[in-house]
């Protein structure tokens, strides 16, 4: 099989790499009989073992249904660029991350994931991007966990936002006490 | 006498309203994580680590145990009704849960899989009271050449009973182990393959590694699924939730049947609910006087796996608690929670902490209650979030999975960690490399390490020290023998099948 050939190639060439990068580990073997290299040694040579065995394993298949297989492989991989397109879009959300601040960047990328997963409920969508957007922010600050705010430009939406919290939570801390 | 007193005790621990609330937490997250597809217990529990990293200890364990459990009932429900499985150990289900709510018979599907689990759960959590101590007092006795090798043996059990291909999942364990080695060596000092990245200096979290291989990949999974287009019809729920006495009796033997089956095959490493609840659907259809019902709706069909995959959970719990070394993907990932929260788990800590492991061990039996009635009269609550749509819902776990992983150290760098494993994830999902040896060796590879050195040490670099004593005698052997099994069963049988022909 063909996706099996490729892990092969590509275990051996990580085993190589692993195996010569464990050769730079700079080492003063006193006291530690063994020192920092010998078990990553073992984790290289065992790891090409493992290559070898999935070589036998490719071997005992050869002889069964192969060209069916093969359709099926091709098939697997066709929806391959929706992937990659979430991929890159997650990693421009983090590069935005602490620039836009956790509300804006998170609320345009959930946005806009939507428009394309959930389409045409325009409402729905915007309503649960911008919500989730605010309502996370708030609680995990609650919870003490700090999201970032973003540069000067953007942060009076998160500045803002705990603002009215306080606001709310003081109108509600005030009630109590006055019952 | 003395253990009785602590499980005594484990008791006014786990009924402090403080846990109770946790455990009831924990059970209702479980529930909502075993309900979506898309999301399990191992990245549910990772995702909570960061959260709840100021907390007490037995109350943050307390919950995290609740979920790890509390997905076991959930993912039966969208067994049933969707054909999905909501986590991995509730596949046999769909097979005659589905049929039956085809047939109308969706509430006593329902409610059948709700009881099971609740008998198989309890059961196991008394077997895991019963034996929790024999063997933390025998681990007492474990150097480190015994550690090497139990890790070693649950290691090779999981890479020979994880996938349809034994190398591939060995791949996958030593993978895990290597990049376990990313980080400064603990003992020398020495930087290990950062290449000269800062943030890998600590080392590879495995919360950004979990939340990466099983949320982010999984919501990958889905979203290509969406794309082509493959959807199941949601069967709407009605009628009463109960079954009838004739289903009761045929359920009744299939559930003890289940939970012993699932209890054992939890203690051992390697196996897991998926193939706890395989086996007993085997036997049940066996067993059974009309074996043809089966996949057409036979409620011993669901009786059975759904009690095995619970009673699964709380046999699993045993090697973590009692030996601090895990069987599988989700106890590794509950055995790193107990590290972060600064806990080995062990024989020692059933002799330092008795009131954190006896309360840990009691609130299970409380949390089965509180899930039996979350999953039986309130069902319905949680059935509707299966109507969530998954392009709103996908989007959302993925932003949940920024947020987690964002939290532990509030480096953005560490974001996009997760994402390459996610992206790694998703291709071995596609490639049939199993996940689930990867997170067990990432998160033990550490240890392991350490006792091999240790061990090396004290022998002064003989090796001889790993067959050096009865134990390890017997784990090596066991090592070698699970990773020879695969190779080994289909020529038996062969052997066997050919020998019947002769005769």
């Amino acid at each position: 099989m063909m996706t099996d050939r490729v892990i092969f190639v590509c275990t051996i060439i990580a085993a190589v790499v692993y195996l010569y990068a464990t050769t730079l580990i700079p080492s003063l073997e006193i006291g530690d009989p063994l020192g920092p290299k010998a078990f990553p040694r073992l984790l290289g040579i065992a790891v090409l073992i493992a290559a070898g065995l999935l070589f036998l394993e490719m071997w005992k298949e050869r002889k069964q249904r192969a060209p069916q297989g093969s359709a099926n492989e091709a098939d697997a991989w066709r929806h391959l660029w929706i992937i990659v397109g979430v991929t890159v879009w997650t990693g421009i959300y983090y590069v935005a991350f602490e620039r836009l601040g956790y509300i804006l960047a998170t609320t345009v990328y959930l946005l806009a994931l939507m428009a394309w997963f959930n389409r045409g409920k325009w409402v729905a969508n915007i309503l649960t991007a911008a919500l989730f957007g605010v309502l996370s922010f708030v609680m995990f600050v609650k919870l003490d966990v700090n999201l970032p705010r973003g540069l000067a430009a953007f942060s009076w939406i998160s500045d803002g936002v705990l603002v009215v919290v306080n606001a709310v939570t003081n109108v509600i801390k005030s009630i109590r006490t006055s019952f | 006498m003395d253990t009785l007193t602590h499980i005594l005790n484990g008791f006014s621990v786990c009924l402090q309203p403080i846990n109770l609330w946790y455990t009831f937490l924990g059970c209702f997250l479980g529930t909502i994580i075993g309900v979506l597809p898309g999301i399990g217990p191992s990245a549910g529990i990772a995702l909570l680590i960061p959260v709840t990293y100021g907390m007490n200890p037995t109350s943050a364990l307390i919950m995290m145990s609740g979920i790890f459990y509390g997905a076991r009932y959930g993912g039966s429900t969208t067994a049933i009704l969707i054909n999905t499985p909501g986590e991995a150990s509730s596949v046999m289900t769909t097979l005659d849960g589905y049929q039956m709510a085809k047939k109308g018979r969706a509430g006593a599907a329902l409610a059948i899989s709700a009881v099971a689990s609740f008998i198989a759960g309890t059961l196991g959590v008394v077997g895991l009271t019963l034996f929790a101590v024999p063997l933390s007092s025998m681990a007492l006795k474990f150097g480190p050449a015994e550690y090497f090798t139990l890790m070693f043996f649950a290691m090779t059990a999981v890479s020979s009973l994880a996938g349809k291909s034994p190398a591939k999942a060995m791949i996958s364990t030593i993978l895990g182990l290597m990049i376990a080695t990313i980080g400064i060596d603990l003992q020398s000092g020495q930087p290990r393959y950062t290449m000269g990245v800062p943030e890998l200096q600590d080392g590879v979290g495995f919360v950004i590694a979990v939340v990466g291989l099983f949320a982010i990949a999984e919501v990958f999974i889905t979203m290509e699924d969406m794309t082509k287009g493959v959807r199941s019809e949601i069967i709407r729920l009605k009628g009463r939730l109960w079954f009838t006495k004739d289903e009761w009796n045929r359920s009744l033997m299939p559930m003890f049947r289940g939970g012993i089956v699932g209890f054992v095959i939890g203690v051992l490493p390697g196996a897991g609910g998926t193939i706890a609840s395989i086996m007993s659907y085997i036997w049940e259809k066996r067993l059974s006087k009309h074996p043809e019902e089966f996949g057409k709706g036979a409620i011993e069909g669901v009786a059975g796996p759904e009690a095995a995959n619970n009673s699964d959970n709380a046999g699993a719990m045993v090697p973590l608690l009692t030996l601090g070394i895990p069987g599988g993907g989700a106890t590794a990932v509950m055995l790193g929670a107990f590290i972060m929260y600064g806990i080995q788990p062990g024989p020692l800590l059933f002799q330092n902490r008795p009131d954190l492991v006896w309360g840990l061990i009691d609130s299970m039996y409380i949390g089965n209650i509180m899930l039996l009635i979350l999953n039986l009269p309130l069902i319905g609550i949680f059935v509707r979030l299966l109507y969530i749509p998954s392009g709103i819902l996908m989007p959302l776990i993925l932003a949940i999975s920024t947020i987690g992983i964002y939290a532990i150290n509030g480096n953005p760098v560490e974001l996009y960690f997760g994402l390459i494993f996610g992206v790694i994830g998703y291709v071995f999902r596609k490639i049939d490399i199993p996940l689930a040896p990867m997170v067990l060796s990432l998160v033990l590879g550490g240890i392991m390490e350490q006792s091999f050195r240790q061990a090396m040490t004290i022998s002064g670099g003989n090796p001889k020290i790993f067959v050096g004593s009865v134990i390890t005698v017997t784990l090596v052997a066991l090592s070698i023998l699970s990773v020879l099994l695969p190779f080994l069963l289909p020529r038996l049988k062969a052997w066997r099948d050919g020998s019947r022909d002769t005769t």
